[in-house]
């Protein structure tokens, strides 16, 4: 018998040692949940939004009952880092009951919102019920742009006062961006805004279709080119991405499909409860008002993540599958099948390769 | 040999604290309040797990004890310094509290 005590545990240590032990025995140990696809900023660029008032949207989603069923379900499998996303999660009225019955369920919870619906009430209930990170959208720097990218008036402000509700009860709030053609100039300051309010940030400029298989938001996409020059404008950025590619070199071929955590240790519920692999997978989709969690995740998404690649597949003997972007979820955006890829995304990664990579050869 | 008094105590869980099994892990997730950092998920070994489940504000500590002992096959004695070490431990961050 070891003795009985409280080991001294880092979180990271302890992060670590999970993730590694789910992926090897297979533990849905992180779940997404889109509580709603509906939301109240029309951004140019979304891939999924709905409007708010939307009815029939809003019939498709589950009550706080199912969502509380399902909770229970997903802790029991082994659940312990939830996302809960939207659409804007914070336009249903039952937002905080669905936060805490999960929090009381010893889930640790990252929120991502665009901020503009925060009221001291909710913040001050999030301060009582701490999320483990509470993740805001910024679409600029200045209201002009923020408001060009998210179509309502006045939400520039409303972010701006919810970030701060956040902060006055020292919330750990990430601060984060798409970048987007219309507010790539103000990235820099962007980043000078989070570092003023001293919290993290980040941005992806990787943008695609919509869900429905509108291009719509490529109309705002970055080129390659930019991307790769925005990351070889910051030094940090520029060392990030050369040591990653020192050390992330795919020596043998890969026909694994899903290189990444999805049905492995990672799972996605969409508003109406289907259970799938991911946001962007969302076929096969398991319909859990009528399925179990157990079985769908022992069934149809252990099936759905053994999938191989074609060997034809230009992915199979890439050196930089690692680092790049292109997934299934990419491939059926963009082509409309899961082993299709992403000219962009690839382009991307064979920019940077050439920039980054110190043995790049052409 | 511990204090008879002490093996008399009975002690009640806080229900702020989630006790979660994953993997080979068992965790206590304190849900309100504690979490102003995240070093504060706390790890217990398997033992501690177990004492965790059995304390229940109706057991003793002379009997959770004697439970520990016959379970992972020690001393009632030694089992019973472990848990009074464990049980202070809890107490310091809040997981337990005596009634």
């Amino acid at each position: 018998m070891g003795c009985a005590h409280l080991p001294e545990t880092r979180y990271s240590e302890l992060s670590q040692r999970l993730k590694a032990q789910a992926a090897a025995s297979r533990i849905p140990i992180s779940g997404d949940v889109e509580l709603t696809a509906r939301c109240n900023l029309r951004c140019v660029h979304c891939f999924i939004n709905q409007p708010v008032g939307d009815k029939v949207v809003r019939g498709q989603e589950l009550s706080f009952t199912e969502w509380a069923r399902l909770i229970d379900k997903v802790v029991a499998a082994g659940c312990l880092w939830l996302l809960i996303s939207g659409g804007e999660p914070l336009v249903r009225p039952d937002f905080l009951d669905i936060y805490s019955y999960a929090k009381e369920r010893g889930l640790l919870i990252t929120l991502f919102t665009n901020g503009t619906l925060l009221t001291p009430e909710i913040a001050d209930h999030l301060a009582r019920w701490r999320p483990f990170s509470v993740e805001v959208t910024i679409y600029g720097h200045t209201r002009k742009t923020y408001e060009a990218v998210t179509g309502v008036p006045g939400s520039f402000d409303r972010c701006r006062r919810g970030i701060q509700l956040l902060l006055e009860r020292h919330l750990p709030v990430t601060l984060k961006t798409m970048l987007l053609t219309l507010n790539a100039p103000e990235l820099e300051d962007m980043i000078a805004w989070a570092q003023g309010l001293g919290v993290q940030f980040r941005f992806d400029s990787m943008v695609g279709p919509r869900l429905d298989g509108s291009t719509q938001p490529c109309g705002y996409r970055l080129p390659a080119e930019q991307v790769v020059a925005l990351d070889l404008s910051d030094k940090e950025r520029s060392r990030e991405w050369r040591k990653l590619f020192r050390n992330n070199r795919s020596e043998l071929a890969t026909m694994e499909l899903f290189q990444c955590g999805a049905g492995r240790s990672g799972f996605y519920i969409d508003a109406s409860g289907v259970l799938s692999l991911c946001i962007m997978v969302r076929e096969p989709g398991i319909p859990l008002t009528r399925n179990s969690f157990k079985a769908g995740w022992e069934g149809v998404l252990l099936e759905a993540r053994q999938q191989q690649r074609p060997e034809e597949s230009p992915c199979v003997t890439c050196a930089w599958l690692k680092l790049c972007s292109q997934c299934p979820g990419w491939g059926l955006a963009e082509q409309g099948s899961l082993e299709g890829v992403s000219e962009y995304v690839c382009r991307t990664t064979q920019l940077r390769a050439a920039v980054f990579d110190a043995n790049h050869h052409p | 040999m511990q204090n008879n008094d002490y093996l008399e105590k009975r002690f009640s869980k806080n229900p702020d604290m989630v006790f979660r099994q994953i993997a080979d892990e068992c965790l206590l997730v304190p849900i309100r309040h504690l979490t102003a950092d995240l070093d504060y998920i706390y790890v217990l070994n398997p033992v501690a797990g177990r004492i965790w489940e059995l304390i229940d504000g109706q057991r003793q500590v002379r009997d959770i004890a004697d439970q520990i002992a016959a379970e992972f096959e020690v001393s009632p004695q030694e089992a019973a310094k472990d848990l009074v070490e464990l049980l202070g431990q809890l107490q310091e961050i809040g997981g337990v509290k005596e009634i």
